[in-house]
């Protein structure tokens, strides 16, 4: 029993990468196309071929005669330590996967220390105020974080460099070559995912300050910086296997960003190499992001339970109930939904696709008040018009991870690695370009995608909290006296879990709707002349510079998105 | 559990990956300060700047490789080899020119000359300048012929032969660089004005001047190039004076562009144009392409997405090939009434300004009554779809020289009903039979005024609508001068090029 516990997590590891290989080695099935024709594309661009070349280059590469017979066969060779040869470049894969994976990890590491020192002072001085005075720690600091995490990375990047790199000369725009060449890339990932962790411990700290110990502990004039650091720790405990997470999903998930600081990293290489058909190094890059993630998420696993021992040891784990009542009301939220709503109530009348050649780029005017962008279009009404759009589709993706998440989360019988950090680790491009290549590119296929791979920081969070739960008096109270594990997970684990997982779902509401936009970049999202948000800024992004407005418009509504949804489990939580 | 030894093997493994990072970093470049030549290329190489396939231009265009002639004006002019006749239909005779030696320090001999082409004649695909030549085995023959002489010999007589070894894949190597006979490598083993020492992958190029290149003296002690794909992350470079040279402005980006840095504008053979399918069942009507053809007319493309740098198209060829200005009027078929026939339009992102095209004629479609769908794509997906028939019309970007300088290889190529690139999916008899008489002519002038009667033909047809005929637009740093202005695209960085 307790060898086969052990054995599950290594043979989850090595179905998810006999999966994985299969999927990619299936990908020129799924797209109906001969790899032989894609690699000449590559190499050959803007030329026919004749049947003659490419019987020739199928002979010299040895191409697989079906998906089985291709994953096994590479599967084979990488038993052995030999991750193949690129069909594109002949040159061996494990070198260059090694190189771009070392640069991506440097990349994601400092990303995640910016994050963490983001979320830390976002959350530092509620929690010091909490610890002093006794009480929850107030949500004025959650909605700046709701909004700094709904600013897409791509848009602050490429703001960062227009500032920072062009006009005042201080840091290289683009490259790889030193630690000067880090920060700006690292600040364009690490804030917005600042952002996001801060809302996601913003629930942890306001559990843990609920928590009786804490009461306690205030009761016995125990000093207000220990309380805090005792908060932190708990929340710390709870943040650990996100931060792996968010390190993990770093790696592969930057294309963008990698792309416009010229960064040769491994999303960017996975990407490439699946256009490309390239699966000997497609394969080879997805095997070792969901290894690499299937490790740290396991370390992250481990930390937690270093991090929660001593309580865990004890039984002693009293998830604390977050008490709301009497909680100041921040008039921020409502204020961000009724612009939101006036916007769009608005701009629904005026006119969205209309190209007017002669208001290219205008800046913000009488006729167009949030200005025109490169084609003349209004971009008021493309705001109004996308915004059933992209808020409906982006709360209908996180509904669904919300769902999925507390399913698989508080299902999960033990707090190992599984599917989740495999699917975590694996880019969500490439899942993007699976999806598209099953369903047809279009915004259905980019929801579905955002979705595969958008209810695993869910699960995870909700893995983590029912462990706590479970470790908890009354649960083990419950399970003495012959309560069934679906009892508990129903009526214990479920409602301390719920609240902060559906809080951290609607927090991600605009990272979803940002997702799809990711997708819009590479053209899996919606077509480029739709009004969502996502493909108004993927054809706006060139002229973040000379006509900033282009961008505001979208970035204005998924700031106000994040506003509002910080809004929300305040009502509902008081209710 | 014993929290403090797992904190302190969390601290462990973090200390390692910390000293396993600090590996990661690429090589820098230089900071310009010693007059090296930093370079922003357009796009990565896979194959080593391998002069087989799409990255020996990179070569040519950082002055590695040369090809026997070059190009001027359409003209073959003398590069490595210095004068050439033809000694029968099917054979000319090119003398090369003394005194050159390769990077390696090996002689250009009459030997290394037939082995390079002969083996580039036998690469796999056939290199695009000869593959009309190559329907029934190699496209060409080449051996030593007396003193400083390459016999080059060709299957069928070849008027244009000359033009053809004017392309990059046919530069001339050093035996030394055929370790590889599929991929060979230029490094160390070119003849031009810089030495290739170093390829970084697919992220840079280290060279160095050739102090005994042929040219005479060189005008940069080096370069230190980067492959940069994204368009606005060169522009930004440059803006940042961290790039000297860098190729392919996205026009969107050029109005950013102040002095100091400025960006030169170069015509192009290469049109922008909307291709439609003639058989896709929505067409079958010659009046819809023509209403097609008719809605996209207002449409300027030139005047707002490329803000004047590029050139409105009156046909496929413009400012880069001035013969085609004499072009004789075609017959314009009326537009039949549109009544919400669904179009499939796409395109792909590579270049930056097609989705915004897509975008603007997809309006301009549908206020003339189309019900349109548009589709943007990555260039590999996008070219794996062409000519299956997913889509109805396709804006596409398109080079018309084909390395040879010569129009009726490209009108073949993408007109002729086996054509390996017709996207339009046209076939006529008799466009075929002009472009099989122009094909056996030796005369230039002949082969443009076919060009210009197959051009009316596939107007006239609405096969395809041209936009725009673009513009090279080069991107240079303070005080760089001596960058070749060169409409096929082949050279960039040359003998002459220096800062300050």
């Amino acid at each position: 029993m307790t060898t086969a516990r052990r054995l599950l997590p290594l043979l989850t590891a090595v179905l998810a990468v006999v999966v994985l290989a299969l999927v990619v080695a299936a990908l020129p099935w799924l797209w109906d196309d001969d790899p032989a024709a894609a690699v000449l594309r590559v190499r050959y661009p803007e030329r026919g071929f004749s049947p003659a070349a490419l019987d020739a280059l199928r002979a010299e590469l040895d191409l697989p005669a079906d998906p089985v017979a291709g994953a096994v066969g590479w599967l084979g060779g990488a038993l052995t330590g030999d991750l193949g040869v690129s069909w594109v470049s002949r040159a061996p894969v494990t070198p260059s996967v090694l190189a771009a994976l070392g640069v991506s990890l440097t990349l994601a590491l400092a990303a995640v220390v910016v994050a963490a020192v983001t979320a830390t002072a976002l959350l530092a001085p509620g929690v010091r105020r909490a610890a002093h005075r006794g009480g929850p720690a107030g949500r004025g600091s959650a909605v700046a974080a709701s909004v700094l995490g709904a600013v897409p990375e791509i848009v602050l990047g490429a703001v960062l460099v227009a500032v920072v790199a062009v006009a005042w000369g201080l840091l290289p725009s683009t490259g790889f070559a030193g630690p000067s060449y880090l920060v700006l890339p690292a600040l364009a990932l690490g804030l917005p995912a600042g952002g996001l962790l801060a809302r996601m411990l913003s629930s942890a700290t306001e559990s843990a300050l609920a928590e009786p110990w804490v009461r306690t502990w205030r009761s016995w004039g125990t000093p207000p910086a220990t309380v805090a650091l005792g908060v932190a720790r708990r929340a710390v405990a709870t943040a650990v296997p996100q931060v792996a997470l968010l390190t993990v999903g770093l790696l592969g998930s930057a294309v963008a960003v990698e792309q416009l600081f010229g960064i040769p990293g491994v999303g960017s290489l996975a990407l490439d190499a699946v256009l490309a058909q390239d699966l000997p190094l497609a394969q080879a890059a997805v095997t070792v992001l969901v290894l690499l993630g299937l490790v740290l998420g396991g370390v992250g696993v481990l930390a937690h339970r270093a991090l929660l021992g001593p309580a865990r040891a004890g039984a002693e784990v009293a998830v604390g109930v977050p008490d709301t009542s009497g909680r100041a009301r921040s008039w921020a939220p409502w204020a961000g939904a009724g612009v939101l709503a006036l916007v769009v109530v608005t701009g629904l009348p005026r006119d969205p696709s209309t190209t007017v050649t002669e208001r290219r780029l205008a800046p913000p005017s009488w006729s167009v008040p949030l200005g025109a962008d490169a084609l003349g279009r209004d971009l008021w009404a493309r705001m109004a018009h996308g915004a059933l759009l992209t808020v409906g589709t982006a709360v209908a993706v996180t509904a669904v991870c919300v769902l999925v998440g507390l399913a698989v989360g508080v299902g999960a019988r033990s707090a190992r690695a599984g599917v989740a950090d495999v699917l975590n680790a694996v880019p969500p491009v490439v899942v993007g370009l699976v999806v598209a290549a099953v369903a047809g590119p279009g915004l259905l296929g980019a929801a579905v995608a955002v979705a595969a791979v958008g209810w695993v920081p869910l699960a995870v969070h909700a893995r983590t909290l029912a462990t706590e739960a479970r470790a908890s008096g009354y649960v083990r109270a419950a399970v003495l006296v012959g309560a069934s594990p679906g009892r508990v997970a129903r009526l214990h684990v479920l409602p301390a879990v719920v609240v902060p997982v559906v809080r951290h779902g609607l927090a991600r509401v605009p990272h979803a709707a940002l997702g799809i936009a990711a997708l819009s970049f590479l053209g899996l999202g919606a077509p480029p002349d739709s009004p969502e948000w996502g493909a108004v800024l993927a054809a706006s992004l060139a002229y973040v510079d000379r006509a900033p407005w282009t961008i505001a418009a979208p970035v204005l509504g998924l700031a106000l998105l994040a506003v509002v949804v910080a809004l929300v489990p305040e009502t509902r939580t008081s209710s | 559990m014993k929290p403090v030894r797992s904190t302190h093997r969390l601290g462990v493994l973090l200390a390692v990956l910390g000293l396993a990072l600090t590996g990661c970093f690429s090589v820098s470049g230089s900071d310009g300060q010693d007059g090296r030549l930093r370079v922003g290329l357009s796009f990565p190489p896979t194959a080593g700047l391998s002069p087989y396939g799409n990255e020996a231009t990179l070569a040519t265009r950082l002055g590695v490789t040369e090809p026997l002639v070059v190009l001027t004006g359409g003209t073959p002019t003398p590069a490595l080899a210095t004068t050439w006749t033809q000694v029968s239909p099917t054979s000319w005779r090119f003398v090369l020119r003394s005194g050159v030696t390769f990077h390696d320090g090996s002689p250009l001999n009459p030997e290394a000359v037939a082995g390079s082409l002969t083996r580039a004649a036998a690469a796999t695909p056939t290199p695009r300048a000869l593959a009309s030549l190559a329907d029934t085995g190699p496209a060409l023959t080449a051996v030593p012929d007396g003193a400083g002489g390459v016999l080059v010999t060709t299957p069928v007589p070849d008027p244009v032969l000359p033009q053809r070894l004017s392309s990059p894949e046919l530069v001339i190597l050093a035996p030394s660089a055929y370790a590889d006979p599929a991929r060979p490598s230029p490094v160390r083993a070119g003849t031009g004005p810089f030495v290739l020492t170093r390829v970084d992958g697919s992220a840079g190029a280290t060279l160095d001047a050739n102090p005994s290149s042929w040219r005479g003296p060189v005008g940069a002690p080096g370069i230190d190039a980067r492959f940069l794909a994204d368009g606005a992350a060169r522009a930004n470079a440059l803006r940042a004076g961290e790039l000297d040279v860098v190729e392919a402005i996205p026009a969107s980006q050029v109005a950013s562009i102040a002095p100091p840095q400025q960006v030169v504008g170069v015509p192009l053979p290469r049109s922008v144009a909307v291709y439609l399918d003639q058989r896709a069942p929505v067409f079958a009507d010659p009046g819809v392409r023509a209403a097609v053809r008719a809605a996209l007319a207002p449409v300027d493309v030139a005047g707002s997405i490329y803000e004047g740098r590029a050139d409105p198209a009156a046909g496929l060829f413009g400012p880069a090939t001035p013969w085609a200005a004499a072009r004789p009027p075609h017959p314009v078929t009326p537009p039949a009434p549109v009544a919400g026939q669904r179009l499939r339009l796409a395109t792909y992102s590579d270049r930056a300004e097609l989705p915004e095209i897509a975008a603007a004629d997809a309006d301009a479609l549908r206020r003339a009554g189309f019900t349109v769908d548009v589709t943007v794509l990555e260039s590999s997906a996008f070219e794996a779809q062409l000519g299956t028939g997913a889509f109805d019309a396709v804006i596409i970007s398109r080079s018309q020289q084909l390395d040879t300088g010569d129009p009726v290889g490209y009108l073949a190529s993408d007109f002729s009903c086996g054509g390996s690139y017709n996207q339009a999916r046209y076939c006529d008899p008799a466009t075929d039979a002009i472009l099989a008489a122009a094909t056996a002519s030796s005369d230039v002038e002949a082969r443009r005024r076919a060009a210009l009667e197959v051009e009316a033909r596939v107007l006239a047809a609405d096969a395809v609508v041209p936009h725009v005929t673009e513009r090279a637009r080069v991107g240079l740093g303070a005080g760089v001068t001596g960058v070749a202005e060169d409409p096929n695209e082949q050279f960039l960085v040359t003998a002459a090029t220096h800062q300050g």
